[in-house]
């Protein structure tokens, strides 16, 4: 999988500018997240990578091929995007329909389809509200379904935009399981997420997005080590890295583990 | 135990269309000023309550309900919504379900309420002004809000409950679609409302922010109260996390360093302490 963009910027009819020139390269299926302050454009970028927008000028390349070049009907065989908001993707009478509904558009087997509604129900843990209508669903479940629906089509890469919202700990579990196996798979996980311990807990990759541009993009401990930089797109490293950082900790930890472990170190010496 | 300004006795809850009751027979109460949260993996009951403390159950949700509910003093059961919301507000989990959706602009969501209440067009204007800047929805406050981004209407969910100034105030994840420094700004204006003397209880699942506002928490688990006491206890018990509930990182560093005797020291739930019991432990 190889998502590029060449020099990308998106004008939206208003007149704003909502990307300001992206430089940027994805490739492989290392997951990637992408932080930012809401309004920094993420959700405007995501949305290129299977044409739900179109770039206003500067290129946006899917395996090579120019996203103009094919309806977005076409390019959600290839890059899946899962909305932020389930009620504005889920629109059928049962879970089991909306996960049928996709994959019948792109003309999969009868026989696929069941076999892969079996693996995802499970994975997503809606093995039996298969034949409960979205709506009586609760608001994660309504989370889980609208994911079970695009991973049901089997796309190369998948968006996920703001999946932990309102997750508890089970539900952050079910996500990073959900992560795990697409990449075994060899799929691509591309995550917007505000929860900064979701963040380091599953992605190596992490993109900062600041007004309108790819502030840093990077390997998380090199991220979240710079402070001040950080500062200015008004992220903040997750609580533990803090205290470490607070505490003058030499190196960038995520774990307690981590943290313990560069603790005795600096105490050695 | 200060005036007690809300009082939940033997309360039970099934909606109509489960089998499960949602709230199995709770008992608690509230002190007035305090800052109450509750915690609980989902479908554990908590915005059930919610629903009971601002009277939707029995009067808008449909169900088997037995138990009081006392706001005030007054009888929840007994009272109307509108009496209710004089005394108690709602900021809803999902600011959608929240809307008039009969506003045509943000001013007009925002001074919704008080229009029913029959508060003069100046005294409006100004209460608006006032919450829209204090909300910083200022500059798009007429717009329609169905072309506001879910942060921005997250906030006028928040201003259109702040405006009524009830003296008890309920937040059910109100900042879930906010990112970590929106959500920051909300809760310290959550915080200083508390200062001036309004009672909040609060539903989060961000156990750092819970531990750091929370005079107390109460823990559900399957409907059910496991735990109510002050922050440092409800995390010092091992136990919490078979709730599935998290526990703060400070909770977890702070017991590690004891573990491997670093420190003798109890354990703190802030930022700011933690890092200086790390940095005396590291001294050695």
């Amino acid at each position: 999988m190889k998502i590029e963009l060449r020099n990308m910027r998106y004008v939206y009819p208003t007149g704003d500018e909502a990307l300001k020139g992206i430089d940027l390269l994805i490739e492989g299926i290392e997951p990637v997240a992408i932080i930012g302050q809401n309004g920094a454009g993420k959700t405007t970028l995501v949305k290129h990578f299977n044409g739900i927008l179109r770039p206003t000028s500067g290129e946006v390349l899917i395996n090579g091929e120019n996203i103009q070049n094919c309806s977005t009907a076409q390019w959600s065989k290839e890059v899946g995007y899962i909305f932020q908001n389930p009620d504005d993707q889920l629109f059928l009478e049962s879970v089991r329909k909306e996960f049928e509904f996709g994959p019948l558009q792109i003309g999969m087997s009868k026989e696929e389809i069941e076999e892969r509604m079996k693996w995802v129900a499970t994975l997503v843990g809606l093995s039996d509200k298969l034949d409960i209508h979205p709506f009586d669903l609760t608001s994660t479940e309504k989370k889980f379904c609208s994911i079970g629906a695009i991973i049901m089509m089997n796309p190369n890469a998948m968006i996920f935009d703001e999946p932990t919202c309102g997750q508890d700990v089970d539900g952050n579990l079910r996500l990073r399981k959900i992560i795990n196996e697409l990449k075994e798979r060899g799929k691509l996980c591309i995550t917007i997420s505000h929860d900064m311990k979701f963040v380091v807990d599953n992605f190596k990759r992490v993109i900062v997005m600041w007004k309108g541009k790819v502030l840093l993009d990077e390997k998380a401990e090199n991220v979240f080590s710079q402070v001040e930089t950080l500062k200015k797109s008004f992220v903040s490293p997750p609580p533990i890295t803090k205290v470490a950082q607070g505490a003058g900790l030499r190196k960038t930890v995520f774990t307690t583990e981590a943290f313990i472990k560069v603790f005795e170190e600096q105490r050695m010496v | 135990m200060g005036k007690v300004v809300l009082e939940v006795k033997d309360f039970s809850f099934r909606y109509r269309q489960t089998k499960q009751k949602a709230i199995k027979n709770i008992s608690f109460q509230v002190e007035e000023g305090s800052f109450f949260c509750i915690i609980g993996a989902n479908g554990s009951g908590k915005s059930t309550l919610c629903n009971a403390l601002v009277g939707l159950i029995p009067h808008y949700f449909v169900g088997k309900m037995s138990g009081e509910v006392f706001v005030n003093g007054m009888k929840v059961e007994d009272s109307t919504i509108a009496d209710l919301s004089a005394k108690i507000g709602l900021v809803f989990q999902n600011p959608f379900n929240q809307l008039s959706y009969t506003a045509g602009t943000v001013a007009e969501e925002l001074a919704y309420g008080l229009g029913n209440r029959g508060v003069s067009h100046e005294e409006m204007v100004k209460k608006v002004e006032y919450v829209a800047k204090l909300m910083r929805i200022d500059h798009v406050i007429h717009k329609n809000p169905l072309e506001l981004s879910g942060g921005q209407i997250q906030r006028v969910a928040l201003g259109s409950t702040f405006i009524m100034e009830p003296r008890v105030l309920v937040l059910d994840e109100c900042t879930t679609q906010l990112d970590p420094l929106g959500s920051e700004e909300i809760f310290d204006i959550v915080k200083s409302l508390n200062q001036k003397g309004i009672t909040v209880i609060m539903v989060d699942h961000e156990m750092e922010r819970v531990a750091r506002c929370a005079d107390k928490i109460m823990v559900l688990d399957g409907g059910e109260i496991v735990a109510i006491d002050i922050p440092e206890r409800i995390f010092e018990t091992p136990d919490i996390v078979k709730h599935r509930i998290g526990v703060p990182d400070y909770v977890k560093i702070c017991q590690s360093l004891r573990e491997k005797g670093y420190t003798k020291r109890e354990i703190e739930i802030a930022e700011e302490p933690t890092i200086e019991l790390v940095k005396e432990a590291l001294k050695g």
